[in-house]
């Protein structure tokens, strides 16, 4: 029973980190930008729906202000992403660095949002769960298993839209733009537009998921921000280590199968006994070692190409 | 159709690394002119053409386009109205996207990128029959990420997504200098045809002395950042590579000589 449990909250967690491993993936692969924004931004998310959704104490509303929490969530993260757009195209600010500042930035934007309190709770309100919950017993496999289909449903309508928007005219110019600058220019595309553009969504992406995940565990924590990025980097590289990457919808599908893998192996190996604390180290390992298996199957593919080139 | 006036250009001013790039460049193309040009390294051919494209502002002149002063037009905005292929086959496709995508996103030059679809599907048979003509079997393989395929291959194709929105002016940067001889002339030959079916106007770089004398009607040298000798008319068809040559060579070594001097 126990580990039932622990197996659908790496899920649960899994799936809201899928929302997140979305949004890096618009900024790392599709602009070929490492944003460091997504560290304050998906706070910014999680601040924005809070507060929000406490909007329900002095108006009602049951779950209204819930899930409008979740569009104003990204439309936030969307501002912060244009913050760093512009510093990086218009004050020419190279782009981690247009990163780090936006997100330093936001460190205190959002203690601002949460009336500066470092927590805001949400406890004992309607969130986006509640009418499900209502449905089921409360016990917590159950509970889970009420939760898992309302997260998976967002997860469905972000790639959805996702896929959708990189097939239109713009999400293509903005995949040309990460692929390829000078072209995009000599097609009288506005690369620096774009860029922002794909910023902007990148980072709305990642605040809605910091927006489900303070729904999920009815609080915001204006600390909570560090290392997001390292585990929105490491869901992708994960992915596309096990689940290949060639083509857009592939890549995506490995971006969110990438995350889940990370969640249950990080539930694993705290189960197994390795402290807390180790959390973040742990994280940032998982990036290395997935990147050296990613260049050791390369290196490894090249040889059997040369050797069996040598047969000939 | 394309005229520049008086252009200078600068890098680096009033610094130790100083380079005066183009020094008063003056030029009239009419439309339908093909005018290749020739000059050493570091004569300002490059730049010339950067200059019009708008990746670098000019100090001052004036460059106009089809009587509108372009002179202050950002690049991308100037792209609708010019096709370009630089040296470098790799620059002017997008590795990781498809050929159809590649050529739907040239298709689009000129107009605002909405919602719509990217690669509709009422433009394959258009993308088919484009692509047929380049003799190269892409028509079979719309879905193949550009990246896969061969430097000669990506530069026939960003030839073609140059000129698939017809432009009022094509920018030929040494297009053919990285590719191999036979894929070279073939590349050559396309550039010709469609320049010609269509009458486009262009303005193409080229370090091949012969190439420059039997491609187009108008052949100028450069050296120095000005233009220095202009060849057209019957001047031009008595030109032989070796008289073009030694000029080419004597240009060269004034620049040299003048440098020496400082």
């Amino acid at each position: 029973m126990q580990y039932l449990t622990l197996g659908l909250g790496s899920i649960e967690q899994g799936l809201i980190y899928a929302i997140l491993a979305l949004g890096v993936f618009v900024s790392l692969r599709v602009l070929d930008i490492p944003d460091l924004t997504v560290d304050g931004s998906f706070v910014t998310g999680a601040a924005v729906s809070v507060m929000f959704t406490q909007l329900q104490e002095p108006l009602g509303g049951g779950i209204l202000f819930p899930v409008l929490s979740l569009i104003m969530a990204f439309l936030a993260g969307a501002i912060t992403g244009i913050i760093t757009g512009l510093l990086h195209t218009r004050l020419k600010v190279p782009a981690l660095l247009a990163g780090i500042l936006t997100m330093t930035g936001l460190y205190s934007i959002n203690l601002i949002i949460m009336g500066d309190k470092p927590t805001v709770s949400i406890n004992g309100m309607n969130n986006i769960f509640t009418p499900f919950m209502d449905m089921v017993g409360s016990d917590a496999v159950s509970r889970k298993l009420a939760i898992i289909p309302v997260i998976l449903v967002v997860l469905l309508i972000t790639t959805l839209a996702l896929v959708w928007f990189l097939r239109t005219q713009k999400g293509m110019a903005l995949r040309a733009t990460g692929d390829n600058e000078e072209m995009v220019k000599a097609s009288s595309i506005n690369a620096d537009n774009m860029k922002v553009l794909g910023l902007a969504v990148a980072n709305g992406i990642v605040a809605l998921s910091g927006a489900v995940l303070a729904q999920d565990q009815n609080f915001a924590d204006a600390k909570s921000g560090v290392g997001t990025v390292v585990v929105g980097i490491a869901s992708i590289i994960i992915g596309e280590t096990i689940f290949g990457k060639r083509s857009i919808i592939n890549n995506i599908v490995s971006a969110i199968l990438g995350a889940i893998v990370y969640r249950i192996f990080i539930s694993i190996v705290l189960q197994l006994g390795l402290p807390a604390s180790y959390f973040k180290l742990l994280s940032a390992l998982i990036v290395v070692i997935a990147i050296c298996v990613q260049v050791t199957g390369e290196k490894i593919a090249r040889k059997k190409v040369r050797r069996a080139n040598k047969k000939c | 159709m394309l005229t520049l006036e008086n252009i200078y250009l600068t890098f680096n001013p009033n610094t130790a690394n100083e380079k005066v790039a183009l020094n008063g460049v003056s030029l009239q193309l009419e439309k339908g002119d093909f005018v290749t040009v020739i000059g050493s390294n570091g004569a300002g051919k490059s730049t010339m053409l950067n200059a019009v494209a708008g990746t670098y502002m000019t100090d001052s002149g004036k460059i106009s386009l089809d009587g509108e002063d372009i002179t202050n037009m950002p690049n991308h905005k100037r792209a609708k109205h010019m096709g370009r292929l630089f040296q470098d086959p790799l620059k002017g496709t997008a590795p990781n996207m498809t050929i159809e995508e590649n050529l739907a996103l040239s298709y689009g030059r000129g107009t605002r990128r909405g919602f719509g679809i990217g690669v509709r599907k009422s433009d394959e048979k258009f993308y088919k029959e484009t692509l047929s003509r380049l003799g190269l079997g892409l028509e079979d393989r719309l879905k193949t990420k550009v990246g896969l395929l061969s430097g000669g291959q990506r530069q026939a194709l960003t030839l073609l997504m140059a000129t698939i929105v017809t432009p009022k002016l094509l920018l030929l940067d040494e297009h053919t200098a990285a590719l191999d001889p036979v894929t070279a002339k073939k590349v050559m030959d396309l550039t010709n045809s469609i320049v010609a079916e269509n009458n486009i106007t262009t303005l193409m770089v080229t370090h091949n002395i012969s190439d420059a004398l039997n491609t187009g009607n108008k052949t100028i040298l450069m050296s120095g950042g000005k233009i220095v000798l202009v060849l057209e008319g019957e001047e031009r068809k008595n030109m032989t590579v070796e008289k073009l040559m030694k000029l080419y060579s004597d240009t060269a070594n004034d620049a040299f000589s003048d440098k020496m001097i400082l």
